[in-house]
């Protein structure tokens, strides 16, 4: 069972995930904006951080808190991100672990929505077993 | 309301459009190092040179007086030389004082630099204009240079004054000559032809009337016509910069909207899906069907509003030039693979590839868009246990050249010319996949179009279709790949 925490302003769709994941067994937080998810993680550092980019108060809030992390120097900033995203007018069939750069978007892997959740806890659990490098899809 | 309450309160009033011109705003700013009026001093500064290189040559055409006598022309060494030097010296300080304070140059220290120079060269060629011939030659008429240059740099009231400027220089220079202050020099060799204006005062009023007269029609008309150019380059660059905000507004309202459109058909997706798998306890068969037909139905919208976006976004690139870089087509074809690799999995068909590098010219993300369309289309229309091959090769023309057949349902000739439309699906089409969109092949068409990339599509009914690419030559060596943009909202281009 690991602690993961899920970072996504659609309460709906957090929740949604979060009841898959508990399914799966394990213990999961939801945070509905980035600024309580940095203070949370602060008192409790996740396993994993499964996050969305686009926030009503920033459109690069997610970026903005995954960067955050990974400068962080602490025990956070190793911790696995895995990001998700609604918007990507780029290419039809989603990102891939390619596209992720550690200078703009260090994040471990992504995850385009609609999402399969079969296709999250598979993921998670991959990444769980692996907390560096992105996931192969 | 408590006291503390009292004293938290803030206050914030919505700042209002003033309708104040950028141009206004930023004038008595520092100047940009690609700013026109900096530009200006630095061709004003290399224009100069070449007038050294002359007025050198005409020095060292000097040494060689029986050579110009014979032409009738008498030329001494020391003032083209002199000249040339001063005028060498000038042009080196004004070029070190730009180049000095290029980054921090303002305004007005510009205008100061340019003033400098244009009245550096009216004095030096005042006394160039003496010892060439005042009256008897041409040479006055080079104070026209400067006039019609002060035009294009300054406003109108200032290029008066440089006009002035010359007519004062000019007339200084013969008056002193007449009073005999100067003496009467030039290049002409005979001592008559020198001296001939002179001795009659009517052609002299005459010519000194008719050349301050053409310079200030000049400077008249120059001016007139600077300003009217000046004028209308300001009104572009205020147009230019509007329209620039207006789309960059354009692409974060599109991004924003995208998200809002999609992210509750995320929602309503991840509920069903929840529902379906039996998270939320078991559902009846007829139930656990509508909740499937909600969650295709979500996931079909989801699609349709992504390719919408990605059509708008591709239509709006076709309004400036595309940032393209080399690239090899193959392995754009091996990411598009790798994509469609889930589906076809799922769909039991089999994608055989034989791709050999050929590189292109053209956007990443476009061509991926476009090979990555023609190819879900080949295994969405395959039949089950259908085979997609995908070819890539340079032809003997050096293009890129790409086939991409499958064995699916094909298309009717009759309907061919219209698959590129934007909504357009064949019934054919509809009964075999009822998740498309229709917009995917009117991306292809505009990618193409950009790209300069011929598409022939043959196809039988029943059969299978081949889209054959052939795509424009790139260079033979990568170049390096061209940073990712990030826009104003933090979110890289490609990444929307």
């Amino acid at each position: 069972m690991a602690y993961l925490m899920v970072i996504d302003d659609d309460e709906d769709f957090a929740d949604a995930a979060a009841m898959v994941l508990r399914s799966a067994g394990h213990d999961v937080q939801v945070e509905l904006d980035t600024e309580s998810a940095s203070e949370r993680m602060k008192e409790k550092p996740p396993d994993l951080v499964i996050l969305d980019v686009m926030f009503p108060e920033d459109p690069s809030a997610g970026f903005k808190l995954a960067r955050a992390m990974r400068q962080s120097g602490g025990e956070i900033s190793t911790v696995p991100i895995l990001m998700l995203t609604a918007v990507n007018t780029r290419f039809p069939l989603g990102f891939g672990p390619g596209d992720i750069d550690e200078a703009w978007m260090p994040v471990t892997d992504f995850l385009e929505k609609p999402v399969d959740l079969g296709l999250l806890k598979k993921r998670v659990a991959a990444l769980l077993g692996q907390s560096e490098g992105p996931a192969v899809p | 309301m408590t006291a503390s309450d009292a004293a938290q309160a803030a206050g914030y009033d919505l700042p209002l459009p003033t309708g104040e011109a950028p141009a206004a705003r930023a004038a008595g700013g520092t100047l940009s190092p690609e700013s026109l009026l900096v530009r200006n001093i630095f061709w004003f500064c290399h224009l100069r040179w070449m007038v050294v290189a002359i007025l050198g040559g005409l020095g060292i055409l000097g040494l060689f007086p029986q050579a110009l006598a014979y032409a009738g022309l008498q030329l001494p060494v020391d003032w083209p030389l002199a000249a040339a030097g001063v005028l060498a010296a000038g042009n080196l300080g004004f070029h070190v004082h730009a180049r000095l304070l290029r980054k921090s140059l303002s305004s007005f220290q510009a205008h100061l630099n340019l003033w400098g120079q244009i009245g550096f060269d009216l004095v030096i060629l005042t006394a160039v204009v003496h010892f060439v011939g005042s009256l008897g030659t041409s040479m006055p008429f080079a104070y026209l240079f400067h006039i019609v240059l002060a035009c294009i740099f300054f406003s109108r009231f200032e290029s008066l004054l440089i006009t002035l400027m010359a007519c004062v220089l000019y007339m200084v220079c013969v008056l002193a000559e007449q009073g005999g202050l100067l003496p009467t020099t030039g290049m002409y060799a005979a001592a008559l032809v020198r001296g001939h204006i002179e001795l009659t005062p009517g052609v002299f009023l005459l010519n000194v009337a008719l050349a301050l007269g053409i310079w200030l029609t000049v400077w008249y008309l120059a001016s007139r016509l600077a300003a009217m150019v000046q004028a209308r380059d300001v009104r572009l660059a205020e147009a230019n910069r509007r329209l620039e905000a207006a789309i960059e507004d354009r692409s974060r309202h599109m991004l924003r909207t995208t998200h809002e459109l999609k992210a509750p058909f995320a929602a309503i997706d991840a509920t069903t899906q929840l529902l379906m798998s039996g998270e939320c306890g078991p559902l009846p068969d007829g139930a656990a069907e509508a909740v499937r037909r909600i969650s295709a139905r979500c996931r079909r919208l989801a699609n349709e509003i992504q390719e919408m976006v990605q059509l708008a976004n591709l239509r709006s690139h076709g309004q400036g030039p595309l940032r393209t870089e080399s690239l090899d087509v193959a392995e754009i074809l091996r990411w598009c693979i790798a994509q469609v690799q889930p589906l076809a999995e799922e769909q039991k068909v089999v994608v055989e590839a034989r791709l050999d590098s050929a590189r292109t010219k053209g956007v990443d993300d476009h061509l991926k868009m476009l090979l990555g369309n023609i190819l879900g289309n080949a295994v969405v229309y395959s039949h089950e246990g259908g085979c997609v091959c995908v070819t890539c090769a340079p032809a003997a023309s050096g293009n890129a050249v790409v086939t991409i057949a499958d064995q699916g349902i094909g298309i009717p000739e009759s309907k061919l010319p219209y698959v590129f439309d934007e909504y357009y699906r064949t019934n054919e089409a509809v009964r075999h996949n009822k998740q498309s969109s229709g917009l995917g092949l009117a991306i292809v068409r505009h990618v193409a179009e950009a790209h300069g990339i011929r598409i022939h599509v043959t196809s039988r009914p029943g059969a299978g279709t081949t889209f054959r690419l052939e795509f424009p030559a790139g260079e033979t060596d990568p170049s390096s790949r061209v940073p990712e943009k990030e826009s104003e909202h933090g979110v890289p281009d490609g990444y929307r």
